[in-house]
C-alpha cells in the first residue's frame, strides 16, 4: 500500500513535466490544474456530504464567498486579491454558522432543500447588488507585474499551488477520519437518532464538519477566481457549481479520502473531451452524460467508483490470484 | 493515459499538422462561440455567418464587388492561402472560454482569435490572448470593460452599450425637436449582465439628455410580467425601451396586448426583438416597434442582399444583426491578416492597428472601421429600424432610411 | 382597481402552481422523498403540448390530455426503473437520483428541442375579457380555473375514492397497508404517475399563455418546493392554499415593491418556513 501512495504522489508531482513534451503541453497542464481545483472543491464537500452524510446542495455559497472576496477587494479598492482569501474564509464561516445552526435541525431531504434555497437566495441578492458587480460580475487583474497577483501565463504555477492546497486538505481529512470528529461523524451518518441516544453531541459535531467543509470550499472558490480572473453570480453561486461538487465526489466515492480526486481525474478530462469532440457541432452532450452518470451511480453504486472497485472488481482479481496459487 | 499513448498521440498530432504542408499553408483562426446552453441559437447563427465569411474569402465571388478579399480566392498577399476556422464551443462558461482559448493558441497554433458573444467569456478569453500575444477580435460582446484594461492585442469592431444609448437619445431628441411629445422614457431591462450593462447605459444617457427616466429592472425568464406592465400603464411614459431576451420580449408584447396598454413608441434593444421567433410570434400585435441594427438587407442586387441570399441558402433564414456583426468582425480580421502579408501575430496586430476601412467596404452599416488606442472601433454605429408589416425597415437616421418612420406606433390597432 | 387586477392575475397563476405542486406533495407525503426533477415534468408537459399541436393539431383539451397521459407513463416508468431501488439506498443515492434525472431530462430536451424559446400557436382561447374593468386574458383565466379544479379533483380522488384511500393508507403506514392486502409498490407507482401527470397538465396549460424552453424546469421546481413546504408535506389542500398564496405574494410584491423583490421575498419566506415551521400550514409532522 505504501507504494500506491508513492506512485500517486509521484504522478501528481511530475504530471506537468510528463506532458511537457507533447504538442498540447500548455492545454494539458491547464486541464491538470482544473482537475486539481475540482478535486479540492469536491474533497471539501466530501467532509460534510460524504463523511457526515449531510447532503448539502448549496455549497456554492461558500465557493462564491471565496471567489467574490478577492476580486471585490481588487476591483473596488485596488488591493491584492490574495488578501481577500482569508476574508472569503471568514465570510464562509459566518455563513456556515448562520445557515448551519437552524438548518441542521432538518433531516434528509429537508436539509438538502434548505441548502438549495439559501444558496439561491444569496445568488439573487448578489445578482442585484451593485457593489458586488450585480449581474455583470467582478474582474481580477488580467496582466500584473506583481507575483502576488498570480497572473501567470503558464498553468504550471497554478497547478502546484492547487496541488499544495489539495495535499493540505487531504492530510486534514485523513487526520479527521482518525480523530474523534471522524468517529462521531460516522455515527451520525449511520443514524442520527441512534447517535444522539448514544450521547454523541450531534449538533456540535455536524457544525464542526460544516465549518471545516466551508473553509476549504471557500479556498477552492478563491483559487478559481485567482486563476480565471472573473466571477459572476452564475459561475460563482449557481446551482451547477454545487451540483458539480457533489457529482465529482460521488463519482469517485463519497465518504472516501481519494474518491473526490478520482472523480475529478475522470470528469474534467471527460468534460473537455466531450466539448472538443461534440462541442463544435453544438449538441450539448456533456450534461446529458453527466446526468446519466449520476443516475447510474445512484441506482447501481452509490459508493462511487472506489466502492465498485473494492466490491466488484478487486475480489475477482484476488480470486484469480488465489486460484493460480492453489494450482 | 500512459506515457507511450501520450507520445503516440503527440506524434499523430504532429503528423496531421504536417500533412497540409504541400498545399499553401492554411491560415488558422480560432473562433469561440456559445454553441450549447442558453445562447446556443445565437451562437449557431453566428457560426454559420463566420463560416460563410470564410467561404467568401476562400473562393472567388465576383458578385461581391467592393468587399475586400471577396472577389478573389484566398489571401492574395499570402500566396492565395486559405483561411481555416477552428470552431469551439465555450458553453457560456468563462473558465471554459479561458481553457479553450489556451488550447487554440498553444495546440492549434491559431494566428488570431474571434469571439465571444458572452461578455463574461470575452473578458477571460481576451486575457489569455493578451498574455500570449495573439490578436483577439471581438465581433460582438458589448461590455465596456473589454477594451478598458489597457490591452494591446484586443480589438473590437462592434458598437458598444454607450453607442446604443447615444443613438437612442439622439433619436428621441430629434423626435422631440420635431414636435412629438417625448418627455419621459421608461427603460425596462432584465437583470443579467446584458440587461444591466445596456440598460444602465441607456438610463444614464437619457438622464444626461434631460429626459425623465423610469428604471424598471425585472428578472429574466419571468413567468409573468403583468406587474411591470401595470406599472407602465400607471406611469404612462412617452417611450418604452425594452432590453431583454426573446422569451421576455414576446411575453411583454402579449401582456401589453392583454392589459390593453400601448405606449406611443417602443424601442427594443436588438436581442429579443431581433430573434427569428419574435416576428412570427407577436409581429401582428407589435406593428411599429423600433429596434436597432447595423444590418440591413438592402436593395436587391446589392452586396448585402447577395450575402443574405448566400446565408439563406446555408441556414434557411435571413441574416440577423448579431450574426452580421460576427461576419463583419471576421472580414476585418481577414483583411488585416492579408495586409500583414504574414502569419506572425505581431505583424497582424500592427495591421489591425492600421486598419482604415471605408463604409463602402463593409457589409454592416458602420461609418467605417478605425481602432483607437484601446482597440475600440471609433466609427462603429447603430441605426434604428421599425417593424412595418412582416419585416423591419431602416428608418433612422434619414440618410440610411429606406422607409418612412411612423410615430406613434400602431401596435395591434389598425 | 389595479389592486384587484394584480390580485386576480396572481391567483390565476397561483392555481397553476397549486396544480403542479400537488403532485410533489403527494410523493413527499407518501414516501418522504423529494423529486428534484419535478420541474422537468412540467417542462416536458409543455413540450408534449407543442408536439401534439404541431403534429396532430387540436385544442387545449387534446394536448392537455396528451400531456397528462404521456407524463403519467413517464412517472410510472421512472418509479419502477429508478426510484423503487434508490429508496432502499443511502440518502446520497436518493438525492442524486432525481438530481441526475433532472439534468438528464433537461439537457436531453435541449438536445432534442433546441434551446430556443417557443410558443404554442394561438388556440381557441386567444383574446381577453373585460370583467368590470379588470382585463384578463382568456387563456390565463381558463388555465387558472381548470388548474384549480384539477387540484380539487386530486384532493377528492385521494379522499373520496377507493384508490385514493389505498394511496393514503400506504402513506400513513406502509406495513399496515401491506397487511391489509394493499400493494405498496403499485400504489407508489400510481402516485408517481399522478404526480407527473398533474405536473404535465399544468405545463400544457401554462404553455398556452407563456413562452417556454427546456430551461424553465429549474424555476418551477423551486416554486414547487416553496408551495409544498408552505402548504405542508402530504397535503393537497395545503398545496392549493399555498399555491394561491405564493402566486398572490409574487404578484403583489412584483407590483408594489419591484420585480427583483418578488423572488427574494418568496425564497426568504421559504427559508424562514423551513427553519421555523417545516410542517407548513396544513401538514402534519
Amino acid at each position: 500500500m505504501r507504494w500506491g501512495w508513492l506512485a500517486l504522489a509521484a504522478a501528481l508531482l511530475l504530471y506537468p513535466w510528463l506532458v511537457a513534451g507533447t504538442g498540447s503541453a500548455a492545454f494539458l497542464q491547464d486541464m491538470g490544474a482544473l482537475a486539481l481545483l475540482a478535486a479540492i472543491g469536491a474533497s471539501a464537500w466530501n467532509i460534510l456530504g460524504g463523511f457526515a452524510g449531510q447532503i448539502s446542495v448549496g455549497h456554492a455559497m461558500f465557493f462564491g464567498a471565496g471567489a467574490y472576496l478577492p476580486l471585490l477587494l481588487y476591483q473596488q479598492w485596488h488591493l491584492p486579491p490574495l488578501l481577500g482569501v482569508p476574508l472569503g474564509v471568514g465570510v464562509s464561516l459566518l455563513l456556515a454558522l448562520v445557515v448551519g445552526l437552524p438548518t441542521f435541525r432538518l433531516q434528509g431531504h429537508y436539509f438538502s432543500m434548505a441548502t438549495i434555497a439559501v444558496a439561491e437566495l444569496i445568488r439573487i441578492v448578489v445578482s442585484n447588488w451593485d457593489l458586488l458587480g450585480a449581474a455583470i460580475g467582478l474582474q481580477g487583474p488580467a496582466m500584473s507585474p506583481h507575483w502576488w497577483d498570480l497572473t501567470f501565463r503558464s498553468a504550471v504555477p497554478y497547478y502546484y499551488i492547487f496541488l499544495g492546497v489539495l495535499t493540505v486538505l487531504l492530510v486534514v481529512t485523513w487526520h479527521m477520519q482518525r480523530s474523534r470528529l471522524g468517529y462521531y461523524l460516522r455515527a451520525v451518518r449511520a443514524g442520527e437518532r441512534a447517535a444522539r441516544s448514544l450521547g454523541v453531541p450531534v449538533r456540535r459535531y455536524k457544525l464542526y464538519a460544516l465549518m471545516l467543509s466551508a473553509t476549504f470550499t471557500s479556498l477552492a472558490g478563491s483559487l478559481y477566481a485567482l486563476k480565471t480572473g472573473f466571477i459572476d453570480p452564475d459561475s460563482g453561486l449557481g446551482i451547477l457549481v454545487s451540483v458539480q461538487l457533489i457529482i465529482t465526489a460521488a463519482l469517485g466515492g463519497a465518504g472516501t479520502l481519494l474518491g473526490p480526486l478520482l472523480g475529478a481525474a475522470i470528469l474534467i478530462p471527460l468534460q473537455t473531451a466531450t466539448n472538443t469532440w461534440f462541442g463544435g457541432s453544438g449538441s450539448g452532450l456533456t450534461y446529458i452524460i453527466y446526468g446519466a452518470i449520476i443516475v447510474l451511480i445512484a441506482r447501481f453504486e452509490p459508493g462511487g467508483l472506489l466502492e465498485l472497485w473494492r466490491h466488484r472488481v478487486a475480489p475477482r482479481l484476488g480470486k484469480r490470484r488465489e486460484g493460480s496459487h492453489a494450482a | 493515459m500512459t506515457r507511450a499513448a501520450r507520445f503516440a498521440a503527440a506524434a499523430l498530432l504532429a503528423a496531421t499538422l504536417a500533412a497540409p504542408a504541400h498545399a499553401a499553408d492554411a491560415v488558422k483562426i480560432g473562433v469561440i462561440y456559445p454553441l450549447t446552453g442558453n445562447a446556443a441559437s445565437a451562437g449557431q447563427a453566428a457560426k454559420a455567418a463566420v463560416e460563410l465569411g470564410a467561404e467568401i474569402v476562400n473562393t472567388a465571388h465576383p458578385g461581391l464587388q467592393g468587399l475586400p478579399l471577396a472577389e478573389g480566392a484566398g489571401l492574395p498577399n499570402l500566396g492565395g492561402a486559405k483561411i481555416e476556422l477552428v470552431n469551439v464551443d465555450h458553453q457560456g462558461d468563462p473558465s471554459v472560454g479561458q481553457s479553450q482559448t489556451l488550447r487554440l493558441i498553444t495546440q492549434e497554433h491559431v494566428v488570431a482569435m474571434l469571439g465571444a458573444y458572452h461578455s463574461s467569456v470575452a473578458l477571460t478569453a481576451t486575457a489569455v490572448a493578451e498574455r500570449y500575444g495573439v490578436p483577439f477580435l471581438v465581433g460582438d460582446s458589448v461590455a465596456l470593460n473589454i477594451t478598458q484594461r489597457g490591452f494591446k492585442w484586443v480589438f473590437r469592431v462592434t458598437p458598444i452599450a454607450s453607442d446604443f444609448a447615444k443613438s437612442y437619445t439622439e433619436f428621441l431628441a430629434e423626435m422631440k425637436g420635431a414636435g412629438k411629445k417625448v418627455d419621459s422614457v421608461a427603460v425596462v431591462h432584465e437583470n443579467t449582465d446584458y440587461g444591466t450593462s445596456v440598460g444602465g447605459s441607456i438610463v444614464e444617457a437619457a438622464k444626461k439628455a434631460g429626459f425623465a427616466v423610469i428604471d424598471i429592472a425585472y428578472n429574466a425568464k419571468s413567468t409573468d410580467v403583468a406587474a411591470q406592465v401595470l406599472q407602465l400603464k400607471d406611469k404612462q411614459p412617452d417611450t418604452v425601451v425594452f432590453v431583454g431576451y426573446t422569451a421576455d420580449e414576446i411575453l411583454y408584447m402579449k401582456t401589453l396586448r392583454d392589459l390593453d396598454y400601448m405606449p406611443p413608441m417602443i424601442i427594443g434593444d436588438d436581442a429579443g426583438f431581433s430573434d427569428p421567433s419574435f416576428i412570427p410570434a407577436v409581429g401582428d400585435i407589435a406593428q411599429g416597434v423600433m429596434n436597432r441594427s447595423a444590418w440591413d438587407i438592402g436593395k436587391p442586387g446589392s452586396v448585402t442582399a447577395e450575402i443574405n441570399e448566400l446565408y439563406k441558402a446555408k441556414t434557411g433564414r435571413d441574416m440577423d444583426d448579431t450574426s452580421g456583426r460576427w461576419m463583419q468582425g471576421f472580414f476585418v480580421l481577414a483583411d488585416a491578416i492579408n495586409r500583414a502579408g504574414s502569419t506572425d501575430p505581431a505583424k497582424i496586430q500592427k495591421a489591425l492597428q492600421e486598419t482604415e476601412l471605408k463604409p463602402e467596404q463593409l457589409m454592416m452599416g458602420y461609418r467605417g472601421v478605425k481602432f483607437d488606442a484601446s482597440g475600440q472601433n471609433t466609427l462603429a454605429a447603430t441605426y434604428l429600424i421599425q417593424l412595418q408589416g412582416k419585416e423591419y425597415k431602416a428608418v433612422w437616421p434619414a440618410n440610411w432610411a429606406t422607409a418612412k418612420l411612423r410615430w406613434p406606433m400602431t401596435g395591434w390597432k389598425q | 382597481m389595479i389592486f384587484l387586477q394584480v390580485t386576480l392575475g396572481g391567483l390565476l397563476l397561483g392555481a397553476l402552481y397549486a396544480l403542479f405542486s400537488s403532485g410533489l406533495t403527494l410523493i413527499w407525503g407518501m414516501m418522504n422523498f423529494i423529486n428534484f426533477a419535478h420541474g422537468e415534468f412540467v417542462m416536458l408537459g409543455m413540450y408534449v403540448a407543442l408536439i401534439v399541436v404541431v403534429q396532430v393539431g387540436g385544442g387545449p383539451a387534446v394536448f392537455g390530455l396528451a400531456a397528462a397521459v404521456a407524463l403519467f407513463l413517464l412517472g410510472v416508468l421512472i418509479y419502477f426503473s429508478l426510484i423503487k431501488q434508490v429508496m432502499r439506498g443511502p440518502m446520497l443515492a436518493q438525492i442524486l437520483s432525481t438530481f441526475g434525472l433532472a439534468l438528464l431530462l433537461r439537457y436531453a430536451a435541449f438536445w432534442i428541442f433546441s434551446p430556443n424559446f417557443v410558443t404554442l400557436p394561438p388556440t381557441a382561447l386567444a383574446g381577453t375579457v373585460n370583467l368590470g374593468g379588470i382585463l384578463l386574458s382568456v387563456s390565463q383565466l381558463v388555465a387558472g380555473i381548470v388548474a384549480g379544479a384539477l387540484t380539487l379533483g386530486m384532493h377528492l380522488l385521494l379522499t373520496r375514492t377507493a384508490v385514493g384511500s389505498q394511496l393514503l393508507a400506504v402513506a400513513e403506514d406502509r406495513n399496515a397497508a401491506m397487511l391489509m392486502g394493499i400493494r405498496p409498490d403499485r400504489m407508489q407507482a400510481l402516485a408517481w404517475g399522478l404526480s407527473a401527470a398533474s405536473a404535465g397538465i399544468a405545463g400544457a396549460l401554462m404553455a398556452i399563455s407563456f413562452p417556454f424552453s427546456p430551461a424553465v424546469g429549474e424555476t418551477f421546481a423551486l416554486t414547487a418546493f416553496v408551495v409544498v413546504t408552505l402548504g405542508g408535506f402530504g397535503s393537497v389542500p395545503g398545496a392549493l392554499l399555498a399555491g394561491l398564496m405564493v402566486g398572490l405574494i409574487q404578484a403583489l410584491s412584483a407590483y408594489y415593491l419591484g420585480p427583483i423583490y418578488k423572488d427574494i421575498i418568496v425564497y426568504g419566506l421559504f427559508v424562514a418556513l423551513l427553519w421555523l415551521r417545516p410542517q407548513g400550514l396544513l401538514g402534519t409532522v
